[in-house]
């Protein structure tokens, strides 16, 4: 394997990140679209199957993408326009780590406990 | 694989075809707009709520709002071109014979057209009651 440093686990992960994201994407787009069966349809079957806390758990590691892809993103942007982006991609992608931390850990002490608090 | 370009000209100069560049600067343009988008969605759908009471009609409702109707089209649309386009380049750097690679790739096209259709129909639908009378007549072929 290819022993690079910090650019090409940016890289990794954002490729990773993507993938997911996308793939989730097409079925959340599927699963709502159920709603045009009506109230009597699939629709609430179908939710109340991914309300079990395996895929809730799922779902926060959806958002973690989310917030990871979002944030390298604007890393990649700064890297593509700017003349200094290249000589700081590596300052930035552990700001990029950071920051997504910095989101995740409130978004985990609202959510975890809606998951496992039984309410 | 040659590296990625690494700004504006070097893709300008590497793409094969302007298809090629106009994707690369979209997925930078439409990834700017995502961010605010979908931290945007994300928020409202699954932070500020405990996504556990979402049902049918809370969907219903929410749908029912024209601002979010074109809300969640900008979204769509953006999130699905930038999503297929970026599955479509990893699988043409990641699938090797040309004959699979096209397959994969038409595959890919169709099941995501299918998609975004059944997100629009969603979102623009008039009434979901009707529009669920409509594709069960449909399919059960009256």
């Amino acid at each position: 394997m290819y022993r690079g440093r910090e650019g090409q686990w940016a890289y990794f992960l954002h490729r990773i990140t993507g993938v997911a994201l996308v793939l989730y994407l097409m079925l959340h787009v599927f699963d709502i679209s159920l709603v045009m069966y009506g109230p009597d349809g699939p629709f609430n079957a179908f939710l109340m199957f991914y309300h079990q806390w395996p895929f809730r758990i799922g779902l926060v590691l959806v958002i973690a993408a989310v917030v990871y892809h979002a944030l390298n993103g604007l890393r990649i942007i700064l890297l593509d326009f700017t003349t200094w982006g290249i000589r700081y991609q590596r300052v930035m992608w552990y700001t990029v780590l950071g920051v997504t931390t910095v989101i995740g850990v409130p978004v985990l002490v609202k959510i975890l406990p809606e998951i496992f608090g039984g309410a | 694989m040659a590296a990625r370009p690494r700004n504006l000209q070097e893709a300008r100069d590497r793409s094969r075809n302007n298809a090629e560049l106009a994707w690369w600067v979209f997925m930078r343009v439409s990834g700017l707009f995502l961010v605010f988008l979908v931290f945007a969605h994300v928020f409202v759908n699954n932070i500020a709520i405990n996504v556990a009471t979402v049902d049918y009609n809370y969907v219903a409702t929410r749908l029912a709002k024209p601002s979010v109707k074109v809300f969640d089209t900008f979204l769509l649309g953006l999130a699905m071109l930038h999503g297929v386009n970026g599955l479509r380049v990893v699988i043409g750097d990641n699938i090797r014979r040309p004959g699979l690679r096209f397959w994969v790739q038409v595959v890919l096209i169709v099941v995501s057209v299918g998609i975004f259709v059944a997100g629009v129909m969603t979102l623009w639908a008039f009434s979901y009651r009707e529009m669920g009378d409509a594709i069960r007549d449909l399919t059960s072929g009256h």
